[in-house]
């Protein structure tokens, strides 16, 4: 009887580390090579839920091929600067991923005490992993050398959020 | 009048007998007549200094057209330009390539010191070149500020232009940089920074161009997210222009600007300030590989300082 519950448990244990070792690789198979967004590795689930949120919150002035706006590097009459771009375009692979998010969180006056711009603090908008989403779908739109540019910008900036 | 009198006149002037007054008076007119020319060309033309810069140990000046001093000031070699010049730049890896901003427009670009210059202006916006750089990290990417347009880029040493931004924003309105220079700090964006002279003070952008902005101390921006007080800063005076800046590229957080008021110096990169000479400062430049060794306009007389601004000698411009 003894031997029967043994055996059992080892059969229950065996089962979860093999369901544990399933699960992890399904894990691996969905990660995004090469991507992370503030050392976390990113989900392909990541990536489509960020370009969804940012169809439905960014896309209407950076653009819904991360365009920008018309003429981005023209201030307009308000004297605010348009939307730039987001992809290798613009400027976005120019800033760490802690950059970022506390830009996007806070809005530019966040890191640029007193600046005029036209684009929300989503701090209230978005959840943190929602932002993060948004701007791993971003990242994962660039070139190599635009995204090993800014893994490299993103390694040497040590600050904290 | 009578006869008489007239008579007894012109007498007198056969008869003068010069003394040691007069021949005193006749040797410092003379002297007068030979020296003030010479003195009123070298202040005409120290007057119409526009703007400096360093190739090497050589001083270079422009305005209506670009002289160039090889020895400290002794001598001077014109080097006439197509135009007059708003603005000159140059790079220490690239001796004798001279760039100027022309005041009616374009730039120009000699290879040789300034014996012969070739157009780089294609793509260009046209108007006042107000102010010009080279980037400290690679020759051949220069910026132009145009006047009422924008700051330009070309990264291939003036065959091709494009806008890189438009002017900043200060006081409710776009300004002109006056005076361009490439700060060779990292801003923590992968490049440096172009630090820009207006009408209304000193601001600064990333050269990846993302944004205007005031000069920070470099751990402003985690002081401002943790929350805590900002660093100390002592700003340039608010109510004045920065007419001309260099930063130094043997020290590159080392920078100097002139002022109406004089020429101020930052050891760290424009966050703190001090004045180190009173005078109309309109012009300034500092040696490639000396940090202390200065030239500058000063009320409208050229001089030169080689402790970083502390005693300055008058150089003449003949």
């Amino acid at each position: 009887m003894r031997r029967i519950a043994i055996i059992g448990a080892a059969i229950v244990a065996l089962s979860a580390i093999g369901f544990a070792v399933l699960a992890q690789s399904e894990s691996d198979d969905d990660l995004v090579e090469g991507l992370s967004f503030l050392g976390e590795p990113v989900t392909v689930a990541d990536i489509a839920a960020g370009e969804t949120l940012y169809a439905e919150n960014c896309a209407s002035c950076h653009g819904a091929e991360l365009e920008g706006q018309p003429d981005w590097r023209r201030r307009l009459d308000n004297g605010r600067m348009p939307a730039p771009p987001h992809d290798e375009t613009g400027h976005t692979w120019h800033h760490s991923d802690r950059n970022l998010f506390i830009v996007t969180k806070g809005g530019v006056g966040a890191i640029v005490p007193g600046y005029e711009s036209d684009m929300p603090a989503y701090e209230g908008i978005l959840t943190d992993d929602e932002i993060a989403d948004v701007l791993s779908y971003i990242k994962s739109t660039w070139p190599d050398r635009q995204r090993e540019f800014q893994a490299e910008v993103t390694a040497n900036d040590k600050g904290d959020l | 009048m009578s006869l008489g009198e007239g008579q007894e006149m012109t007498n007198r002037t056969l008869n003068f007998e010069p003394d040691r007054r007069h021949f005193l008076a006749l040797g410092m007119g003379a002297a007068a007549v030979l020296v003030l020319p010479g003195a009123v060309l070298a202040a005409g033309r120290a007057a119409d200094i526009r703007t400096l810069a360093f190739d090497g140990d050589t001083l270079l000046i422009a305005g209506a057209t670009l002289r160039s001093s090889p020895d400290g000031g002794r001598s001077w070699h014109d080097r006439p330009t197509p135009s007059p010049v708003s603005s000159i730049a140059t790079h220490p890896a690239r001796p004798g390539r001279l760039l100027a901003g022309l005041a009616r427009g374009g730039v120009t670009a000699s290879d040789d010191g300034g014996t012969t210059w070739t157009a780089r202006s294609e793509g260009l916006a046209s108007g006042e070149v107000t102010a010009l750089a080279v980037a400290a990290g690679n020759p051949d990417m220069i910026y132009a500020a145009i006047r009422g347009d924008g700051l330009w880029k070309t990264e291939d040493a003036g065959a091709t232009w494009a806008l890189a931004m438009d002017r900043p924003w200060l006081d409710a309105a776009e300004r002109d940089p006056l005076t361009l220079a490439s700060v060779d700090l990292e801003t923590g964006m992968g490049g440096i920074w172009i630090y820009a002279g207006t009408e209304k003070g000193l601001v600064r952008v990333p050269d990846c161009f993302c944004r205007w902005q005031d000069v920070q101390p470099g751990n402003a921006m985690d002081a401002l997210v943790a929350g805590d007080a900002p660093p100390a800063e002592a700003p340039l005076p608010a109510n004045e222009p920065v007419l001309s800046l260099a930063s130094a590229p043997s020290t590159p957080s080392i920078l100097y600007a002139a002022l109406p008021s004089g020429v101020w110096t930052s050891q760290d990169g424009g966050v703190v300030w001090t004045q180190t000479a009173n005078g109309q400062g309109s012009a300034i430049a500092v040696h490639p590989s000396n940090e202390n060794h200065v030239a500058a306009v000063l009320d409208g007389t050229l001089k030169l300082s080689r402790d970083g601004g502390a005693t300055w000698t008058v150089l003449a411009v003949v």
